[in-house]
């Protein structure tokens, strides 16, 4: 069994180049939006707008500034499915069509996916939907294919600033705490990593280094498990058929007991005529 | 400065992402706030076209606080060399410089000047042109240089005198006082202050700073001056010739180093020779070499260089009898760059063109140069697509909007698809002067053909057409040497198309031969200006010293990155040599400044220079090496000089020859400013400058209220100049899908418009239409106490492709660089409007 | 911005509403019927046959929605099998969605042999089929029918809680909701449907359905006060809101007065009740449903 593989992404190198976006594209053959025309979405640099069937890597823009421009951050970070250790999609997906690889990342084999969803909602970072060429659910597969055959992944080999780093997860876990420490001594206070440990879904094997909350990435600060919800939720619901069935068993009950009565008053009323 | 590094050159980025690693510090000095103002340390925001006035301001700081590298100075560069007693500054003249003359009539320039004031003082009194006399009497080239030795320049090494280099510098650059950088900058005081306190504490025996600019910088009618500019700092701050110092150009299009090396360009040949001039006094090869050479510093080999590129140009043709063909080569007469060219096609002059890797029709004051395009005969495009420039005639908005109709044009167009360059094999040679070879991964599909077929294939038939000429003028075509068809054979594992010409052979003629034995020759020291040498490119010798060794296939980085040098990957001109001068990272005597900033340095016991790159210097000329008065080339030279090219072995702070507009850099306006020049009122803007005449190509006046708004033009990441290698890809087409400015969200109040909104641009040429692009990364400047908006466009729409838009360059005007004719598309004026 | 506002929506959509309506009435029809069978009078079987009807009906509709809405019809079966390891998809019991296709199979299936038998015994059909109605057998088939749609009507909110997604995944409350919904739906369903041929069946439905009711009122409201401000405020202060407050007032308030003044109409109070019922689920459903998606 190999070692778990994965990507450490420092957003405080990254140029918003989309290099990784294109790599993806290219490696994955995935098409571009309508052919390529589309509109100018507005936001900032950003015209692929979301990760989507077809937009595995996606890089964001943030700008950020004091309307003085007394201070001033343009924020870019590359998104892309976080192989959660505990994968929500995984865990949700009816068909077995998303596995764990041998390199601990995951995957879909497209060949088995229906195109239900479920992983869809599942997933609390918004990675997966439906490619609508194959109809069916896709997202990176951290290039499976790549790893396989002991490559690089495309958007890693394509980053220009190592803003992408792979590698073994325990070695990227380093090189993220040191990262972390030089930018903190040199003043970056806002650092911080993200992903990095088991506090998040078991850990994520992409996991970034932020410069702010995880919030204004738009990755959720405490994102959890479907089965987590699902159990109290099936707790209550449970109850509640416990209680809606008692309720008609009674009402039965009662019902039975007025039946037996009825008869039983029939009886009494029939008895002396036959007595009498 | 100038350069959007992140998003243009995001490659060579990742060393400075490495640096950053390494806790180097970043400063970005733009007016917009782009991807590399998000990666740096300190974001300086700055008006367009005013550069010079900061960078000068960082000149005044250093002088005035006594920040310079003293040491440095004294004995590295011109500061104590004594000018001319007629040379008058702007200082004194209001803003030109002693030897402002009118230009002939019909010129594009209104003004020219004569450099005889800017001239060092010498210690007796010499006449260059008796010299010149004298010297056409010698024998032979070397004892004819001899004969130009000029005698040695004043100096004063305590930088007192009055009418030392330092002084002058120190008098011109008193004005430019943070106060003032404010006022014409827009750059707020305390943040300039902070550039130059990081600058100059970054700066000295322990630390360098390098500056690295391309467009930003260029695009100016000032352009070559700003770079001038900096390289009076860093020579000032001993920057030069020091590992992590230096100025950094990043070139453009893939090996557009290599196309100024080898040239395309008009004015040059090879190895930067100038180009033989009708209008200068060249008509011998005696003329052309006494014009050319500078008898002293290294330059004084250049009759090696130029008879063994005219061996190369006429092989065997080439005689001492006949000057080696010089009467064959072509000479200018004029100025032929790109847009002199285009205004003599818009009127008429120019019967056809061929087009190779170029889009004019988007380019530089576009619809005037489609429209010199309709005026042509035949144009012949050879590009991998349908370009605007191949379309035009159909699909152009003039013709679109049924202004012009396609039956009245009367060029004929030829579109001849091109191999891309993975399809080629060849080299590169990238910013770093960095030669590369790559080889080829694919023939090209169908019909499509190298570039290098293509000019192989038409010097074949014109050779063949002109063969039978008698006429003295076709003796050039039919003396040229042309010898680069494959043999049979030669390669036998490669695909060949057929006709196409052998690199190898190509590569060969650049390097340069024995002429007798053809033995491949190992350096440009081996060069003779008897013929016995052919070389086409002096400074390429040694890229290729034997057989089957080409040195740009290299690949070998150093273990670990150290040195760091790398001196086994590629091939760096010349001779292999990484940093330019390097022996000014060791101090007078031969030691390392400091053992931080350690490099090349004298070993006293090998007696020779060693270190980490080539040594730029005499191999072994020790540091206490006197100079040999009257010796030519580097004799003349002392062993604490290092900047071997210049004629006195100094970096020039003051520039006596080589630059059309002033020996020193002065502040002027871009030709549209919205303010008057603050330093010199009474000169708006470089008096040499060039512009183009033509009613389609006018100016907005100074303050002009219609124009109020600053625009510049550059790129995206995502796309790739005229958008022809991008537009029509649909993974980075969908990247960057329509034409955008990018405007303050107070300017967009200010003019009621919203982001996504249509607006309407204009200048003093045209108007065209994009989508607003609302972001605080562009801001209000304040300019002398009045708010100045400052707008920016991407400029690579045009009317082909998957995505398309309005071609920004039909907004801007042909106006040039006097040095180089650059244009100036970084720094105009316009109006926004929103669309209703 | 609470961590599921940062997903993306599935857009099960109008499919979605559809289904979770279907399958809401059919599970808790066949329960109904269950119980009905199993521990109601003998000569009220003919009423709890109207039940697995229903859910047969129900389920078939219901399983053909859902494999309409995949994005690979053909690829239902996937549902149940693992594609390949041919393996029961159950195996994965942590999958609600598989259990729930598992679910609705059984719950079709077992409402179906049950109903087969119901008519054999008591019916049109062939008498050798009655087998499945009767004895032991009969008893086990009914009784899985109704624990199958039990699971059923009530999985669907577990299956929207095992979502990140906004509102679904914010609450556990869903899952209970639904079911006393269906449960309420399926009542009035079969009231409708049997009218007043059992009296006492129709008593006795009446309060199942006011149970249901009046459990479902509960919920919603402990289900909006539990939930976070800002999902709330983000997912429904706007028109889905709307529709869930007209959803609880026009299908379990007004009902619930109905039921309780069974007179207030004459003779059409209850039916209305009933249908009331069932529109209001139906709204229900949408606006837990789209108020998701849209958000
Ligand atoms: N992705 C991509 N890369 C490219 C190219 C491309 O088209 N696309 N083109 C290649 C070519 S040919 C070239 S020449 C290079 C050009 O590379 P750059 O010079 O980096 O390109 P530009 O974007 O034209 O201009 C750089 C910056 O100059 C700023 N600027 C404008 N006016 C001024 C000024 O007066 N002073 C200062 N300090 N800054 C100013 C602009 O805001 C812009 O951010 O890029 C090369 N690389
Ligand atoms: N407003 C404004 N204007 C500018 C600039 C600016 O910053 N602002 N920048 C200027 C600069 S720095 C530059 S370099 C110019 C660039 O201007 P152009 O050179 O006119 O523009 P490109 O789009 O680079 O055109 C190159 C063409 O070469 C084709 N091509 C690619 N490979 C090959 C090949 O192997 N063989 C052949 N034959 N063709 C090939 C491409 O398809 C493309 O059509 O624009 C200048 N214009
Ligand atoms: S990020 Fe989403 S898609 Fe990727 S493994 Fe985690 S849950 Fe699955
Ligand atoms: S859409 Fe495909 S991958 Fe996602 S849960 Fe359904 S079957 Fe699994
Ligand atoms: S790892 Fe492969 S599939 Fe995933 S984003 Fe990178 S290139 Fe795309
Ligand atoms: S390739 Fe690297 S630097 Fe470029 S956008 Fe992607 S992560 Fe950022
Ligand atoms: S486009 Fe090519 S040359 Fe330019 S930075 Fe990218 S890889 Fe380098
Ligand atoms: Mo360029």
């Amino acid at each position: 069994m190999p070692e778990p593989m994965g990507f450490f992404t420092d957003t405080s190198v990254c140029i918003g180049c989309k290099a990784c976006e294109v790599a993806c594209k290219a490696w994955n053959q995935l098409p571009a939006r309508n052919g390529g025309k589309v509109t100018l979405s507005g936001v900032s640099y950003d015209n692929t707008v979301a990760l989507s069937g077809i937009q595995w890597r996606h890089v964001k823009f943030i700008e950020q500034f004091s309307p003085d421009r007394s201070t001033g951050r343009w924020l870019m970070m590359s998104d892309v499915c976080k192989h959660c250790v505990q994968a929500a999609c995984l865990e949700v997906c009816p068909t077995g069509a998303i596995i764990r690889t041998e390199f601990d990342t995951v995957v879909i084999q497209s060949d088995v996916c229906n195109g239900c969803r479920a992983c869809i909602a599942a997933c609390p970072f918004g990675v997966i939907e439906i490619n609508p060429e194959t109809n069916t659910a896709m997202k990176c597969t951290l290039c499976y294919d790549r790893m396989q055959a002991g490559m690089v992944p495309a958007c890693a080999q394509a980053c220009p600033t190592q803003s992408i780093q792979f590698g073994p997860i325990s070695e990227l876990r380093q090189r993220a705490q040191a990262r972390l420490e030089q930018l903190q001594a040199q003043g970056v206070t806002q650092a911080r990593l993200y992903g990095h440990d088991e506090s998040i879904l078991g850990g994520l094997n992409s996991f970034y280094l932020l410069l702010d909350e995880p919030e204004v990435y738009g990755l959720p600060s405490n994102p959890q498990l479907p089965s987590q919800k699902a159990a109290p939720a099936s707790a209550l619901s449970a109850a509640g058929a416990v209680a809606l069935g008692l309720l008609g068993l009674a009402g039965l009950r009662k019902q039975r007991m007025d039946r037996l009565a009825a008869e039983e008053r029939e009886r009494r009323q029939q008895a002396p005529e036959t007595e009498g | 400065m100038g350069s959007n590094m992140a998003e243009n050159h995001p490659v060579a980025f990742r060393w400075v992402a490495q640096a950053k690693l390494n806790g180097a510090t970043l400063i970005h000095v733009d007016p917009r706030f782009t991807r590399t103002s998000a990666m740096a340390d300190l974001y300086v925001p700055i008006r367009s076209g005013t550069d010079i006035a900061f960078l000068g301001g960082l000149i005044s700081y250093a002088i005035e606080n006594e920040k310079y590298f003293k040491d440095y100075v004294v004995n590295y560069t011109n500061a104590a060399t004594i000018i001319n007693d007629n040379f008058q500054d702007t200082e004194d003249l209001e803003g030109v410089f002693s030897g402002l003359k009118e230009a002939p009539q019909g010129s594009e320039q209104k003004y020219i000047y004569d450099n005889a004031t800017w001239q060092y003082k010498r210690v007796e009194p010499w006449d260059p042109a008796k010299a010149r006399e004298e010297a056409k009497k010698a024998a032979t080239f070397a004892e004819m240089i001899q004969r130009m030795v000029p005698p040695a320049a004043e100096k004063d090494p305590t930088l007192q005198h009055p009418r030392s280099v330092f002084q002058i510098v120190r008098r011109h650059f008193s004005r430019y006082t943070p106060e003032m950088v404010e006022r014409i900058t827009g750059c707020p005081k305390d943040v300039f202050l902070k550039v130059a306190e990081t600058v100059t504490a970054n700066s000295g025996r322990e630390r360098t700073t390098t500056f690295v600019y391309a467009m930003g910088w260029t695009q100016h009618t000032h352009g070559v001056q700003t770079i001038g500019t900096t390289a009076l700092l860093q020579l000032l701050l001993g920057n030069m010739g020091r590992p992590g110092g230096g100025i950094l150009a990043l070139r453009g299009h893939a090996t557009i180093q290599g196309s100024t090396d080898v040239p395309t360009l008009y004015h040059s040949i090879h190895g930067y020779m100038n180009h033989p001039d009708a209008r200068k006094a060249h008509d011998t090869l005696a003329d052309y070499i006494l014009t050319e050479t500078r008898p002293t510093g290294y330059w004084a080999n250049f009759p090696k260089f130029i008879v063994s590129y005219l061996k190369s140009m006429y092989g065997d043709a080439a005689t001492p009898e006949n000057d080696f063909g010089y009467d064959w080569h072509p000479k200018i007469s004029g100025d032929y760059s790109h847009m002199a060219t285009m205004i003599a096609m818009a009127k008429g002059e120019v019967k056809g063109a061929l087009i190779f890797g170029q889009n004019p029709a988007t380019s530089i004051n576009g619809a005037l140069q489609r429209r010199a395009l309709m005026q042509l005969d035949w144009l012949v495009v050879k590009d991998n697509f349908e370009t605007e420039t191949a379309s035009f005639w159909y699909a152009s908005p003039e013709v679109k909007s049924g202004q012009i109709k396609p039956e009245d044009i009367k060029t004929e167009v030829f579109l001849f698809p091109s191999a891309q360059v993975a399809e080629t094999e060849g080299t590169f040679t990238n910013t770093q002067r960095l030669i590369q070879f790559h080889e080829k991964a694919a023939d090209p599909p169908g019909d499509c053909r190298s570039d290098a077929w293509f000019t192989h294939q038409l010097a074949l038939r014109l050779k063949k057409l002109y063969a039978d000429s008698t006429l003295p003028r076709d003796e050039g075509i039919k003396n040229l040497f042309w010898d680069f068809d494959y043999d049979p054979g030669t390669y036998p594992t490669n695909t060949r198309i057929e006709g196409e010409p052998d690199v190898f052979k190509i590569i060969r003629e650049i390097n340069g031969y024995q002429t007798g034995t053809k033995e491949l020759l190992k350096s440009f020291g081996d060069l003779k200006d008897d013929g016995s040498t052919t070389c086409a490119s002096w400074i390429y010798c040694g890229v290729f010293p034997e057989e089957g060794k080409l040195l740009a296939r290299n690949r070998e980085p150093d273990p670990d990155n150290k040195p760091g040098t790398n001196l086994g990957w590629g091939y760096a001109w010349p001779a292999n040599r990484r940093v330019l001068y390097n022996r000014a990272s060791a101090d007078p005597d031969g030691n390392p400044w400091s053992e931080r900033k350690k490099y090349i340095w004298w070993d006293a016991g090998q007696k020779k220079w060693v270190g980490y790159d080539v040594p730029d210097f005499a191999a072994t000329k020790a540091p206490d090496t006197p100079a040999k008065p009257g010796a030519t080339g580097l004799d003349a030279h002392d062993g604490k000089s290092p900047f071997i090219m210049m004629p006195d072995g100094k970096g020039w702070l003051f520039v006596p020859t080589g630059l059309a507009d002033g020996p020193l850099p002065t502040h002027y306006e871009p030709m549209e400013s919205p303010v008057v020049n603050l330093l010199y009122p009474k000169q708006q803007h470089n008096p040499v400058a060039k512009h183009w005449q033509h009613e389609e190509n006018q100016l907005a006046q100074v303050g002009d209220p219609n124009f109020p708004i600053v625009l510049t033009t550059y790129r995206l990441t995502e796309h790739h100049l005229a958008g022809a290698m991008t537009r029509w890809l649909p993974w980075l087409a969908e990247l960057q899908p329509e034409l955008f400015i990018e405007m303050s969200p107070e300017l967009a109040e200010e003019k009621g418009i919203k982001n996504l909104d249509l607006v309407k641009i204009t200048t003093k040429r045209r108007s065209i239409v994009a989508k607003a692009l609302v972001t605080p990364r562009l801001r209000p400047l304040m300019i002398d106490g009045k708010v100045v908006h400052q707008v920016g466009m991407p400029w690579h729409w045009g009317y082909m492709g998957i995505v398309t838009g309005d071609i920004v360059n039909d907004l801007t005007a042909m106006v040039g660089d006097p040095n180089v004719s650059i244009h100036e598309s970084k720094a105009l004026c316009c109006n926004v409007e929103k669309l209703q | 911005m609470p961590d599921t506002f940062f997903t993306k929506s599935p857009h099960w959509g109008w499919w979605a509403v559809s289904e979770f309506f279907i399958a809401g009435i059919a599970g808790a029809a066949a329960a109904i019927a269950a119980l009905l069978w199993l521990f109601g009078s003998r000569d009220d079987r003919f009423i709890a046959r109207y039940g697995f009807a229903v859910a047969t009906v129900g389920s078939a509709l219901s399983g053909l929605l859902l494999t309409l809405d995949l994005k690979r019809p053909e690829r239902f079966w996937h549902m149940l099998l693992f594609s390949k390891t041919l393996g029961p998809t159950f195996q994965k019991w942590w999958a609600p969605m598989a259990d729930g296709a598992w679910a609705l199979f059984l719950l079709g299936g077992f409402s179906f042999l049950t109903l087969v038998g119901s008519l054999a015994d008591r019916g049109p059909l062939p008498s050798g089929l009655a087998f499945l109605a009767r004895g032991v057998l009969g008893t086990v088939l009914a009784a899985l029918a109704g624990i199958a749609g039990v699971f059923y009507a009530g999985y669907k909110g577990v299956l929207l809680s095992a979502t990140n997604r906004p509102l679904w995944g914010d609450t556990p409350w869903l899952g209970i909701l639904l079911l006393a919904s269906g449960f309420a739906m399926a009542s009035a369903l079969l009231l409708l449907l049997t009218r007043d041929r059992s009296p006492a069946v129709s008593q006795w439905l009446r309060n199942l359905m006011a149970g249901s009711l009046a459990l479902t009122l509960l919920v919603v409201v402990i289900l909006a006060a539990t939930l976070d401000a800002d999902v709330r405020r983000l997912v429904l202060q706007n028109v889905y809101g709307v529709l869930l407050v007209v959803a609880v007032l026009l299908g379990t308030l007004v009902p619930l007065a109905l039921a309780w003044r069974p007179r207030l109409l004459g003779r059409l109070t209850l039916p209305s009740a009933a249908v009331l019922v069932l529109v209001g689920g139906f709204l229900l459903r949408m606006a837990m449903l789209l108020s998701s998606e849209a958000a």
